[in-house]
């Protein structure tokens, strides 16, 4: 990852979302972006110029472009028409974005234009995100890394977001997604955590 | 056998498809959904090696074509449906109400100030009233505005036309229970039909009362009783120890309503009766 004196960064056209450069490179916002809090808090799944995407829940496509930035290609699924029209005029300033307008528990739908990656991001707030997860591990090369975002609160509001979180881990649990940290987003995001997971085969 | 966007391969032997005319590539992937096959991991190199395309650059631009021209048809084919035009006008509608009520209340302030006579009761004046009390001031500015909103309740009225008789038509039996306003109100807030359709009876009932709920689920106030289809009369002309029960039947007969909408799209007169005569009978009326 780009870092210029402790700020996150990356290199692309600007002007995507109205977002800040730095020496000719665009600042990646942690308060924005969960992706770009998981790199503050000290992640460290390296997204490269070889590095094929999965991102699930594109939705605007800002963290999308970012991703782009550093991606060799990224597969955009978002379900929602509004975002869609906003992560297409993004879609069309960059050559390595694919838009995929498609419902992410439902990976069939979009099956036969993903090729394998070795990156699964997860955005969505559903409150099955566990059971998305493991329906997109198909697309995952094994040994691959699944970055995934947990809403606490939009999978349940009414228990604690450490539940929520443990109750996904243990969803998680004998799946080809073998789970190794929780990394909690504060103070970027309220009740968010990243869920870093690894695929392996039973 | 395993298919992609571009092509087959069975037994080791990849056909491809003949070319890259999106239309085509596209309709085909319309028949591969159709199928349910077991997703088998590939890389581009399967599209050179069938001889699809030549370089890893050529695989991108075309699939990215591809992908780019379904989402546009596709979110085309959306927006223009009837229905989607309904939540549309919709919410253009209740958007027009708040920014009336503003310039009203905002405009009677003003009014009022100029006036010492003018009582502040009466700056909570809404329509017809409070346009006439603000179009007979001296002050050309707010007569001016006085005028505006004259227009705008014009335009309001014609829109409320426009959307109960859409509504009759796109979704007969909720505008037969609630009316076409309230129904097409239900529908903007459910985001569609379809997922209006799939909706639990007990959702429906506190649709927009977003904030009361979630106040409930986190710290256990009382639960809402009624979100949108307070508006509608039965509702709140019930009395107070009524209007749970009244919500709670009427919300149930909706979820009935909307499925027969979505899955039949034909008014069905004898459910609209006896769900008319079950909500009556929770509101107490015989």
């Amino acid at each position: 990852m780009i870092w210029i004196d402790g700020v996150l960064v990356s290199s692309g056209q600007g002007g995507v979302y109205g977002e800040r450069t730095l020496s000719g490179k665009r600042v990646w916002n942690p308060y924005r972006s969960k992706l770009a809090a998981y790199y503050h808090l000290g992640g460290d799944v390296e997204i490269g110029p070889s590095t094929r995407v999965l991102y699930l829940g594109a939705a605007h496509g800002t963290t999308v472009s970012h991703v782009a930035d550093y991606a060799e290609i990224v597969y955009a699924v978002e379900n929602a028409c509004i975002p869609m029209r906003d992560l297409l005029a993004v879609a069309a300033g960059r050559k390595n974005i694919i838009p995929l307008f498609a419902d992410a528990t439902r990976p069939r739908e979009y099956g036969p234009l993903v090729e394998t990656v070795q990156l699964l991001v997860q955005d969505v707030a559903h409150p099955d995100q566990a059971g998305i997860a493991i329906a997109n591990s198909v697309f995952l090369e094994e040994g691959g890394a699944a970055i995934l975002a947990i809403k606490a609160r939009s999978i349940d509001v009414s228990r604690s977001p450490r539940e929520v979180v443990e109750e996904v881990c243990r969803t998680l649990t004998g799946t080809p997604l073998v789970v190794g940290k929780v990394i909690w987003l504060e103070p970027y995001h309220r009740d968010h955590a990243i869920l870093v997971c690894r695929k392996h085969e039973p | 056998m395993a298919s992609y966007w571009f092509g087959d391969v069975a037994g080791g032997v990849c056909r491809p498809c003949p070319g890259h005319e999106l239309e085509a590539l596209s309709d085909r992937l319309d028949l591969l959904s159709e199928k349910d096959e077991r997703y088998v991991p590939f890389t581009w190199d399967l599209a050179r090696e069938c001889g699809f395309v030549h370089s890893r650059e050529e695989y991108i631009a075309v699939l990215r074509s591809l992908c780019t021209m379904r989402a546009e048809k596709e979110l085309g084919r959306i927006s223009r449906t009837p229905e989607m035009e309904l939540v549309y006008m919709v919410r253009m509608l209740d958007q027009i109400d708040e920014a009336a009520n503003l310039l009203t209340g905002r405009a009677l302030e003003w009014h009022a100030a100029k006036d010492p006579a003018f009582s502040r009761k009466l700056c909570d004046l809404r329509g017809q009233k409070a346009r006439e009390m603000l179009a007979g001031s001296e002050n050309p500015v707010i007569s001016a505005i006085a005028t505006e909103l004259t227009h705008l309740s014009e335009v309001r009225s014609a829109l409320s036309r426009e959307i109960t008789a859409l509504a009759t038509d796109v979704m007969p039996n909720s505008s037969g229970l609630v009316g076409g306003v309230v129904a097409a109100r239900l529908l903007s807030a459910a985001g569609g039909l379809s997922r209006l359709a799939r909706l639990p009876a007990a959702t429906i009932q506190v649709l927009g009362a977003r904030i009361a709920l979630f106040s409930h689920l986190r710290s256990g106030t009382p639960p809402p009783k009624h979100g949108i289809i307070y508006q509608h009369r039965r509702v709140h002309a019930a009395g107070k120890a009524r209007r749970g029960k009244v919500s709670r039947t009427l919300a149930a007969k909706l979820a009935i309503a909307a499925r027969i909408d979505c899955y039949r799209g034909r008014p069905d007169p004898g459910f609209l009766e006896s769900a008319g005569q079950a909500i009556d009978r929770a509101g107490g009326r015989r």
